[in-house]
């Protein structure tokens, strides 16, 4: 083998164009006012368009808040930077935020956006899923994982989750589309959307309807923060609940925003303008028109904790802390 | 091949999946003819995924490999360190994605950090076995004239091995390069904020078949691209075709209380710097576990136990046939395309294509089209051993001596009988080398299958424990995993070495 011209020459240019790769991403502009972060559930979609709505519009900003949000995804951790201090709020879901503090993360739910859990039995037309009684003999797609949601759901309803048979799939409606299944445990507020977008009008159970009472999406922070970092505390909520009643007022206004804003997000315009509308009657109830956006009744914490219980999960009441959410509305 | 033979394949296979489409049609499979409207109606949206995730996984090649090439140069200065950087390299490599991701997202922050290092660890292994080996490949007399100069092994280094080392280096880097586009696109899930992945997810929820198959095709067409273009600058750079990759086992090798004492010091090493890293960092015990506390998981809780056994049971019941089948396809197709060099332009285009697509793509598809049951993982599974399998067995086939075949056929015996006496053997330390190299990437392949589309196995329980904060859970697991992995690499080398002993013995005398 003849010998391979390794020279100096092709040596430094091969480590300068190393050093520019490096040196990509190192610039960040100075920030004057306080950085925090807001870490999201999921990708973003207009799951999240209050928040959208007061980064645009710049609400953060004149409350003094640098705000960084921060996407999900299907392998993000959602909990952890808000205990590691990257995030000062996480949005997460009641049976989530107590699995973790049953861990030993520090935290508290200082607010509550839908007020109605999303979880949903979607079915077809022509065999639908109307009431838990019709469940027994129907086969059932879900994640695994799901199980104690279904669990809760029989218990609360006098079923033997034995006579519906479950079919692990993945988070998708091909399988009831396709007629593997006949009815699917998912959000109110996607896999329904995107049938109805490809033309099929499915039929929707929510689980909340019948019992399962389950505070969902909601913000938490550290006890830490909310002994220490108050102020930012109240300043980022505040800004969640301005950007959510105006979200209420003009739900395709916020669709818009949401696509324009995340142009590398896929997200499909109709798609959006239609899980807007159904995102309203879960975050938006008599109770929030009285009292604010965020805020919970103690009869539905009771509620949540007995569902939890029965997923098996002990909570009380400690978990839950008005003092921001008064703070904002007072 | 004429360039009309060497287009037949593809194009065949283009009508293939047009009818295939045309006949399957609805919410599974989108045809050649769909993908290529969507793409065109979305010129803006796919550039600017690919131009986020090819950057990503080109800064974790250059690191990846960059990393290799020191832990080769490490080892050849220092040969006694040669076992100890191999066994931790392995260790890393078996490192289950879905479990790094996560953590890595926690300790670097947003950016792209975790899709940079998930795309350094997909590919660093597969380039250093190999330049092990190459740093290895001379012949004796080269080194003692260096002695004779009086010159030390820095200068054997320059002037002998790196130069020798350098086919097997861009061969190494080849291979390496779809894995680059894999590990960004799974970073990508840890909550990156665009890229071919999160497109992927997005599409999957919302059901839009064409875009779903189009992100497919992009990233297959980006890793066949990125595969072919180093393969083309090798060919410029080095006469002659690129060596196959022969390394036999170096893992652990000597008597068995030698070999017994590596393995200890290699289990202390990795013990230590999983610790030390943790205490060093300062991490947070929260989501970072140390190895007392995954210890008294296992052993201290009989639930946590069964069900991480249990979990792991499902996972090898599908991944082990699948690994089989993969090999013995690999194996398979090369020597029928030895025998029968008229197929290949049909089956290569295929091998590369299938093997290229993301596996983060395919699962979802793969399971779509063969349904949640055992066919699909096993399928998945098959289809990552297959093609560096097929590869290295085609090259392996290659390297029977001639004059033992001139004399099979100076006795007229036929082709089938100079395959079975000469070829296959000959065949063997190149299957061996691909076997044990594909162990983690079948491991991958099944938990990844279990993670985004059967919910079972340690896939599932990996995903099911980040989400509800087991962390505890999460890391036993991932040591679990790497476990696995490594006593199944473990088990192949000896195999081989049995083997080889017997059928190829030059290839395993020190």
């Amino acid at each position: 083998m003849p010998p391979i011209p390794l020279t100096r020459r092709a040596m430094i240019r091969a480590g300068a164009a190393g050093l520019a790769l490096g040196g990509m991403g190192l610039t960040r502009p100075a920030a004057a006012q306080v950085p925090v972060a807001l870490q999201l559930s999921w990708l973003h979609s207009v799951q999240f368009a209050g928040s959208y709505i007061a980064q645009d519009r710049g609400w953060w900003r004149e409350a003094g808040l640098d705000v960084t949000l921060l996407q999900g995804g299907p392998n993000a951790p959602v909990e952890p930077p808000v205990v590691a201090g990257t995030a000062l709020i996480g949005i997460s879901a009641a049976d989530y935020a107590a699995a973790a503090v049953a861990q030993g993360a520090p935290f508290r739910i200082i607010g509550v956006a839908m007020q109605k859990n999303p979880f949903a039995i979607a079915s077809l037309p022509d065999n639908p899923v109307r009431t838990p009684a019709d469940l027994p003999g129907k086969r059932i797609g879900m994640a695994v994982a799901n199980t104690p949601v279904l669990q809760a759901l029989c218990t609360l309803n006098d079923i033997d989750i034995a006579d519906i048979q479950i079919v692990p799939t993945q988070y998708s409606a091909q399988p009831l589309l396709a007629g593997e299944v006949d009815c699917l445990l998912c959000w109110e507020t996607d896999l329904p959307v995107a049938m109805e977008t490809e033309g099929v009008q499915a039929r929707t159970m929510l689980l909340a309807d019948h019992g399962y009472v389950l505070h969902s999406q909601t913000y938490i922070a550290t006890n830490d923060s909310l002994a220490n970092r108050r102020a930012e505390l109240v300043a980022l909520l505040g800004g969640e609940v301005r950007g959510w009643d105006a979200y209420r007022a003009d739900t395709d206004a916020a669709a818009e925003l949401t696509v324009r804003m995340f142009p590398d997000a896929g997200l499909d315009p109709e798609t959006q303008r239609l899980q807007a509308r159904r995102q309203v009657p879960l975050m938006f109830s008599d109770l929030t028109d009285a009292q604010g956006f965020g805020w919970w009744s103690e009869e539905s914490v009771e509620a949540t904790i007995r569902t939890l219980s029965l997923m098996g999960r002990t909570v009380t009441p400690d978990l839950w802390d008005r003092s921001i959410l008064e703070a904002i509305h007072g | 091949m004429t360039p009309a033979a060497r287009w037949t394949g593809p194009a065949a296979l283009l009508v293939l999946w047009q009818g295939l489409a045309l006949a399957g049609g609805g919410w599974l499979l989108a045809g050649p003819s769909e993908v290529a409207g969507w793409l065109w109606s979305n010129p803006g949206l796919t550039t600017r995924a690919v131009a986020v995730t090819l950057a990503n996984a080109t800064c974790g090649f250059v690191l990846g490999n960059g990393a290799a090439i020191g832990l080769a140069v490490i080892a050849a200065l220092w040969p006694r360190a040669q076992n100890l950087v191999a066994g931790l390299a392995l260790v890393v490599f078996c490192l289950p994605l879905i479990a790094t991701g996560p953590i890595l997202r926690v300790l670097m922050g947003p950016g792209e950090g975790p899709q940079i290092v998930l795309a350094a660890l997909a590919v660093y292994y597969t380039t250093l076995i190999p330049m092990l080996a190459g740093l290895r490949a001379i012949p004796s007399a080269w080194l003692d004239l260096v002695q004779s100069y009086g010159r030390g092994r820095w200068a054997e280094l320059v002037h002998v091995r790196a130069r020798a080392s350098l086919p097997y280096l861009l061969a190494g880097l080849q291979i390496s390069a779809p894995a680059a586009i894999l590990g960004a696109m799974v970073g990508e899930f840890t909550g990156a904020e665009r890229g071919l992945g999160v497109l992927t997810i997005r599409f999957t929820r919302d059901l839009d078949i064409p875009a779903l198959w189009s992100m497919g095709v992009v990233a297959a067409g980006l890793s066949i691209a990125v595969y072919a273009a180093i393969g083309w600058a090798g060919r410029r750079v080095l006469p002659g075709t690129p060596p196959v990759i022969l390394a036999p086992p170096r893992l652990i090798r000597g008597s068995p209380a030698r070999r017994l004492a590596d393995t200890a010091l290699l289990a202390a090493a990795a013990l230590t710097l999983w610790w030390a890293g943790i205490e060093l960092l300062g991490l947070n015990p929260f989501f970072v576990k140390r190895p007392p506390d995954v210890a008294a998981a296992f052993f201290g809780s009989p639930d946590t136990r069964a069900a991480l056994l249990d979990a792991a049971a499902k996972t090898l019941a599908l991944a082990v046939p699948g690994y089989l089948a993969g090999l013995a396809l690999g194996a398979g197709l090369a020597v029928l395309l030895s025998l029968r060099p008229g197929l290949a332009g049909l089956m290569v285009p295929l091998a590369v294509a299938l093997r290229s697509i993301p596996i983060v793509t395919t699962a979802p598809l793969v399971v779509m089209l063969l349904g949640r049951g055992a066919a699909g993982t096993v399928t998945l599974v098959a289809l990552m051993v297959f093609f560096p399998t097929f590869v290295a067995c085609q090259q392996g086939l290659r390297q029977a001596p001639g004059p033992i075949l001139d004399l099979f056929r100076s006795h007229a015996s036929g082709p089938g009988r100079q395959m079975l006496h000469v070829r296959i053997p000959a065949m063997l330390p190149a299957l061996f080398a691909s076997a044990r190299m594909s162990v983690p990437a079948a491991i991958l392949a099944a938990t990844v299958a279990e993670w985004l589309a059967t919910g079972r196995g340690l896939g599932n329980l990996m995903a099911l424990s980040a989400s509800v904060s087991d962390y505890t859970m999460l890391w036993l697991a991932m040591v679990a995993v790497t476990l696995i992995s490594a006593m199944i690499y473990g088990g192949i080398a000896w195999a081989e070495r049995r083997v080889l002993l017997v059928m190829a013995p030059e290839q395993v005398r020190p």
